[in-house]
């Protein structure tokens, strides 16, 4: 049995410890916005935050988040629109879109690690997030245009 | 804002719509019109739902124009596209239409996205009819307000006479809206001049976007049924030939959750020898597959390695017979006994993975009679009738329900993976999901077969091109699944068009031969698929990398070489609708992207330029486009480093600029990752990468500098998810040469293979 | 001259006289058993007092097993010699301590005698808490007496004949242990003695940090200089240890309080438990224990270096980020990099910097497996935060691929040419415990 917190929400699953937390997310609370892309923590689809770091959630036991805070897409911003989610849509960023709520969960981190990203600080940071579609450029400008809008004094931190 | 409605089981249609409906299939209309007074009939008076003029949309009460798409949206954004071709033409503003992700049903007639076909199809039959609500609304909405319909006008949703105007919805609401179009006055609708355009060519907010920043988009992941058994197949060895000799499965007994184990029957021959592991949650299936040992009776595919298929296909082309000709010029022979010179050159692609997000997926369940298979899926008329065949039961008692899918790229047109599902839940009596885990789905996948080409040139005098044959032999995926798309060549013999098309170029080059061979080791062992960009991903490797090699061999400028032969004479004149202006467009790019990337200029030391052209996927639906590499080499380690990407596309009319750019950046980039960071290798019957630790698709830190640029053309709107693809490994490659003077002929390009052709140079 | 008879007769009777004497000293006499005394009958302030100390020494750690009441013992320790379960020590009048007196109980702390005479394995560490102070032991005797009691039998020891027989103990305490308060060291100041006190008494620190020789015992002369426990590397705490930057006072006394320091990275494994219990001791008595290693490691005269090196390892954390064709650096750059990147002068707490972790600096590879392997729960280094597991993901390639690929670009040191059996070791060990 562990028990932590979701979006603020508290729940307690009846699982085995090692059972990845994307699936417990997933099936057990039924958020279905995080996704599942290779298992093994190199595609960062399952990207989501735990204590406010961004963390691959399919290779993150349930047992290990005893306690903590976890936060998925839908918890990002109660309305969808955080700075990085505005500018995803502003610059129309998504193709597919499958890979995009971990590409966003991991972006909210990299702006509060690094407010003012250089192209190196995205290249290093999104380097786990694999975009298939390629829509690379697009979420690279989302970012900075995030940044600017974050510094200007936008909420969200 | 518009907004996507997302049918799910769980939605109820309409009546009204329903009793329409059933009118119009059983009338079979091509354009899906109601018969005479049919839909007028069946409505009732005061209350009506909507006005549907034609299946392709309906306008409701409140002025909302939902839009039917049976295009499976998969990062095109296909559906705000076309709904924004008929919503041109309706007049109506952007901010009311909403889009409707239809399930398969016959009367939409052929379920089908790829090809980069979507617009290009679409485009006249959307306009039509919109064109045609336009003017029954027109009609009514005059008569509401007591007017001649001539002195109405439509705009923003709105009929408007002088100072008098009646809205859509009022007209819906208060009106008779009985106008029917024959076919005939169908076909000859008049569609709006470019000018009035208003939503054409203008970049409109996609309807998919927001919701896949919020994680409410769904896909066929994400689908789910009460009651549900999650299930995750035992894959066997080979794709083909393997059948269960015995189960074992007491080693997963003691997973918590797993409930049990199941060879499939399957009288589609879709996937022998799977067997379904069975559990209560995902993770314990995934734990119990691990765990189940199945002895399986191998087929002799696992004799079968990368390099067996390239030395068959080598055979093949060494053998004048076999093969399907699509062009063979008299007098080629002759030409080539008469040269003053020749030129010919072998080249190679490797085995290439789809390696979409979402790994292949479905949820199956029987419900009021009907089978429900729940997934993302490119072709549904392809698949329905293998299901058919696969439970037994008419198509008209299998529906395929409609989610996003989490990459396409040619994977979902093969919906193989929708019948294990099937007949899993046909099996257990209960809602199946079945996943994929990743290395299921690369060990799946219907990759891209490796292919072997060789092409020659024959000279005349002053390097004047007289004659060229293209002999290339791979997978045909088209003949190993969709046999009735395959197509006619010379003397009757059928072909794999996907397999060829690019090798039909519209160069000038004298007498022309082109053979596809069908390499039948790469068809038996296993399932070869449609990739994005699929026969020009690897004959367009070979033509632009051989017409940079004869350039060079005759003394000539690569450029100005190959302008030169696009001088649109016989064939390659064009045609309208679809290829007005011929290789005269694909000279323009040619020259166009030449000198945007400062061609013939200085370069630094070991960087070149390097250029490749193309006219997209298919002759007959022609995107022009030529793209120019800039990379430097360094020669101690072999690395290439692409700088930049200059392309300049004519894909005629634009129907939406930011996603055209959007699609030639992916397709660029998906060749960029092609041509360098991706590529497995088929080994004893299976390919050699199962996941990420292994297999590189690229990624945010490799994409270089990119300047994209597109003709404008009011021509016909041409396709562009796949074009931007094939230009760019002939451009690096021509690029590399230019840089250090080192031939590639073998995609991908890897540093050992550089230090090679640098030390095969020297 | 003596016949060969008599010589013989001569040293057997030696041989008996040494082996009563033996017996002469290894005769503990046995403490009376008391009745528990109530719980009310400690006052307050002291059992508050032994909770701070309790965790200072984390008691807890060694005497809880998982599904077992805490204190309860039942807790498996390898040794070289066999496994030994720890005791329970809640006030149980059946199964210990209850009936144990405060005397007993000081005598157990600090001689390692238990209160029926025999003497206690040092697996239990009385060598380091023979230097506690009277008023703590009576501290910790009202906490433990105010336990809620659990009865739970004593495990058998998996220790083979003739390393079973306690009382050979005698010889091995003639040998090693050497009984005695703490004594301050009058050069120094009151804090560092205050950290002199906790680090080799209360909280053990030597018990894992110290080599210890081929009969278990620590080595004095090696004090501190590192050694294996449980598959991890405990590193050295000497100025040997080979992070490129110097433990300081403000980097250890961060690392033990917040279980993450800037310059060397998160808490993790063994060291989880140490972060948990000294989180009950007062803030001055960390920052004591901080200091007393500072001077142990000569971190100031160290401290020259260290800004070359954070500006070396900074300069690192770039690597294989952007296009690169290097598979291995693909690989750290995709798996890792997403959280181990830092850019500007300094890492970020929350960025666990890799090039200044002593994990890559090691002999042995074996922290950083267990860390790549495991990941790190929420209850470990920083409090609510989790590093992944890479073990069911990762094959025994991809984890060996990424160890050579750091060890050889974010260090100057040779390659570790055990990669592949220490990974192998350490995933059997995982498994083990599933």
């Amino acid at each position: 049995m562990t028990t932590f917190s979701i979006n603020g929400r508290s729940v307690t699953v009846d699982v085995e410890d090692d059972t990845p937390l994307l699936w417990v997310v997933r099936d057990a609370v039924g958020l279905t916005g995080t996704k599942f892309g290779c298992g093994i923590g190199l595609c960062g689809a399952c990207t989501v935050h735990v204590g406010g770091r961004p963390t691959r959630s399919c290779i993150t036991s349930v047992g290990h988040v005893a306690n903590a805070e976890v936060t998925t897409i839908e918890g990002l911003d109660p309305a969808g629109q955080h700075p990085l989610q505005k500018a995803w849509v502003a610059l129309q960023v998504p193709q597919c879109g499958y890979c995009q709520s971990g590409q966003i969960m991991q972006a909210a981190c990299l702006l509060k690690d690094f407010p003012t990203p250089t192209d190196q600080d995205i290249d290093a940071v999104m380097a786990g997030n694999l975009c298939r579609c390629m829509t690379y450029i697009r979420i690279r400008n989302a970012i900075k245009a995030a940044a600017a809008e974050l510094r200007n004094g936008g909420n969200h931190g | 804002m518009g907004r996507l409605l997302h049918r799910s089981a769980c939605d109820v249609m309409p009546l009204s719509r329903r009793a329409f409906l059933i009118g119009a299939s059983a009338g079979g209309f091509a354009f899906g019109f109601a018969g005479p007074g049919l839909a007028a009939s069946e409505a009732p008076e005061t209350a009506a739902a909507a006005f549907e003029p034609t299946i392709w949309y309906r306008i409701d009460r409140d002025g909302i124009v939902a839009v039917n798409i049976i295009r499976a949206e998969m990062g095109q954004h296909v559906g705000t596209a076309l709904a924004r071709i008929a919503a041109d033409e309706l007049e109506v503003d952007w901010a009311n239409v909403r889009l409707d992700a239809v399930d398969s049903n016959p009367k939409w007639g052929l379920m089908v996205t790829g090809g980069s076909w979507s617009i290009w199809m679409t485009f006249a039959l959307f306009s039509r009819a919109g064109a045609a609500g336009r003017i029954a609304l027109i009609d009514e909405g005059a008569r509401l307000l007591g007017v001649d319909a001539a002195q109405c006008t439509a705009r923003g949703g709105t009929v408007i006479a002088g100072d008098r105007a009646i809205s859509y919805g009022d007209i819906v609401r208060r009106g008779d809206l009985s106008r029917t179009f024959t076919a005939d006055e169908l076909a000859r609708m008049p569609i709006k001049p470019a000018a009035e355009r208003r939503l054409i060519g203008r970049t409109v907010p996609a309807l998919d976007i927001p919701a896949k920043t919020d994680g409410t988009a769904r896909y066929g992941i994400d689908a789910k049924v009460d009651g549900m058994v999650y299930a995750r197949p035992k894959i066997p060895p080979t794709r083909n030939g393997c059948t269960v000799r015995s189960i074992d499965d007491s080693a997963a007994r003691s997973v918590k959750g797993y409930v049990s184990s199941l060879a499939l029957d399957d009288p589609s021959g879709t996937v022998p020898g799977w067997v379904i592991v069975f559990a209560e949650t995902y993770p314990a299936a995934i734990r119990a597959a691990d765990r189940v040992k199945v002895d399986w009776a191998v087929s002799d595919a696992t004799a079968v390695s990368e390099q067996d298929i390239l030395d068959h296909g080598a055979k093949q082309i060494a053998d004048p017979q076999g093969g399907v000709m699509l062009v063979d010029d008299d007098g080629l022979d002759a030409a080539f006994r008469a040269a003053k010179s020749t030129l010919a050159q072998t080249y190679t692609t490797s085995s290439v993975l789809h390696f979409q997000l979402e790994p292949v997926n479905a949820l199956a369940f029987e419900k009021d009679g009907i089978f429900e298979i729940h997934t993302g899926n490119q072709w549904q008329s392809l698949i329905l009738p293998v299901l058919s065949k696969a439970l037994g039961l008419p198509q008209e008692r299998i529906v395929l329900r409609t989610y996003y899918l989490g990459g396409g790229f040619g994977r979902r047109l093969n919906g193989d993976y929708t019948v294990p599902a099937a007949l899993a839940a046909k099996a257990l009596g209960k809602p199946v999901k079945m996943l994929l885990t990743r290395t299921d789905d690369m060990r799946f996948d219907s990759f891209r077969s490796p292919s072997i080409q060789t092409l020659r040139m024959a000279f005349g005098d002053g390097g004047k091109v007289t004659a060229m044959e293209h002999h290339a032999s791979a997978g045909w995926p088209t003949l190993v699944m969709a046999e009735g798309f395959m197509a006619k060549g010379l003397h009757q013999a059928l072909y794999d068009p996907f397999a060829i098309a690019g090798a039909d170029h519209w160069y000038d080059v004298g007498a022309q031969r082109v053979r596809a061979l069908s390499n039948d080791v790469a068809n038996r062992a296993f399932r070869p698929g449609w990739l994005r960009s699929v026969g020009p991903g690897w004959t367009n490797w070979a033509v632009e990398s051989f017409m940079d090699e004869a350039a060079h061999a005759v003394g000539a400028d690569p450029v100005a070489f190959r302008v030169g032969m696009l001088n649109g004479v016989g064939r390659n004149a064009g045609s309208s609708p679809n290829s007005v202006g011929g290789a005269h467009r694909q000279a323009a790019v040619v020259r166009r992207v030449a000198r945007k990337a400062g061609w013939g200029a200085a370069m630094p030391k070991d960087t070149g330029l390097g250029i490749a052209t193309t006219f997209g996927q298919e002759r007959d639906m022609p995107t022009w486009i030529a793209c120019v590499a800039r990379v430097t080499v360094d020669r101690a380690s072999g690395v290439v480093k692409v700088e930049k990407l200059t392309i300049v596309v004519d894909a005629g009319t634009i129907v939406d600029p930011d996603g055209a750019l959007a699609q030639i950046e992916g397709g660029a980039l998906w060749g960029l990752s092609m041509a360098l960071h991706e590529g497995s290798e088929f080994v004893k019957g299976q390919v050699k990468d199962t996941n990420l630790d292994t297999y590189g698709p690229l990624r945010i830190g490799d994409v270089p500098e990119m300047d994209i640029e597109f003709v404008a053309s009011t021509e016909v709107p041409t396709g562009l998810g796949e074009p931007g693809t094939s230009v760019v490994a002939p451009a690096i490659g021509n690029a590399i040469f230019a840089a250090v003077g080192a031939r590639l002929r073998d995609l991908p390009i890897r540093p050992a293979t550089v230090k090679q052709a640098l030390a095969r140079q020297s | 001259m003596m016949s060969l008879k008599r010589l013989l007769i001569g040293f057997a009777g030696l041989v008996v006289l040494g082996l009563l004497a033996f017996f002469v000293l290894a005769y503990e006499p046995a403490i009376a058993p008391i009745t528990p005394p109530p719980a009310a009958s400690f006052p307050a302030d002291l059992v508050a007092r032994g909770e701070a100390l309790a965790g200072g020494g984390y008691c807890t750690n060694c005497h809880t097993a998982k599904g077992w009441g805490a204190f309860a013992g039942g807790y498996a320790m390898q040794t070289p010699f066999g496994v030994i379960y720890s005791t329970n020590i809640t006030p149980d009048p059946q199964t210990d301590i209850g009936t144990w007196s405060e005397a007993a109980f000081a005598r157990a702390m600090r001689d390692g005698v238990a209160r029926d005479g025999s003497y206690l394995f040092p697996a239990f560490p009385y060598t380091h808490f023979t230097k506690l102070s009277d008023d703590d032991v009576q501290a910790l005797y009202a906490y433990l007496m105010t336990r809620a009691p659990v009865q739970a039998p004593p495990q058998t020891n998996g220790l083979p004949f003739p390393l079973n027989m306690r009382v050979l103990q005698a010889g091995w305490r003639l040998l090693f242990f050497h009984p005695g308060r703490f004594q301050p060291d009058p050069a120094r100041d009151a804090a560092w003695n205050r950290g002199a006190y906790l680090a080799q008494g209360l909280s053990h620190c030597g018990a894992c940090h110290t080599p210890r020789n081929f009969l278990g015992a620590e080595k004095d002369d090696d004090r501190y200089a590192g050694a294996p426990v449980d598959e991890w590397i405990a590193p050295p705490l000497t100025a040997a240890n080979p992070a490129p930057t110097p433990w300081t006072q403000s980097e250890l006394h961060a690392f033990l309080r917040t279980g993450v320091s800037v310059l060397h990275g998160t808490a993790a494994g063994p060291m989880t438990p140490v972060v948990h219990g000294l989180s009950t001791v007062p803030d001055e008595d960390v920052q004591a224990i901080a200091a007393y290693f500072a001077t142990i490691d000569r971190a100031a005269e160290r401290q020259a270096g260290a800004d070359a090196a954070v500006a070396r390892a900074m300069s690192y954390a770039s690597l294989g980020t952007g296009n690169t064709v290097d598979a291995d650096a693909r690989l750290y750059t995709s798996a890792c990099a997403s959280c181990h990147y830092n850019a500007g002068k300094l890492p970020l707490a929350a960025r666990p910097d890799l090039a200044l972790n002593t994990a890559l600096s090691l002999p042995e590879p074996t922290n950083l497996i267990q860390v790549v392997l495991r990941g790190i729960g929420s209850h470990e280094g920083i409090s609510g935060v989790v590093m992944p597991g890479f073990a069911p993901g990762f094959t025994d390639s991809d984890v060996a691929r990424i160890a050579a690929y750091l060890r050889r670009t974010r260090t100057s040191l040779p390659p570790w040419t055990d990669l592949d059996q220490t990974i192998a070791s350490v995933r059997r060990q995982i498994d083990a415990a599933r």
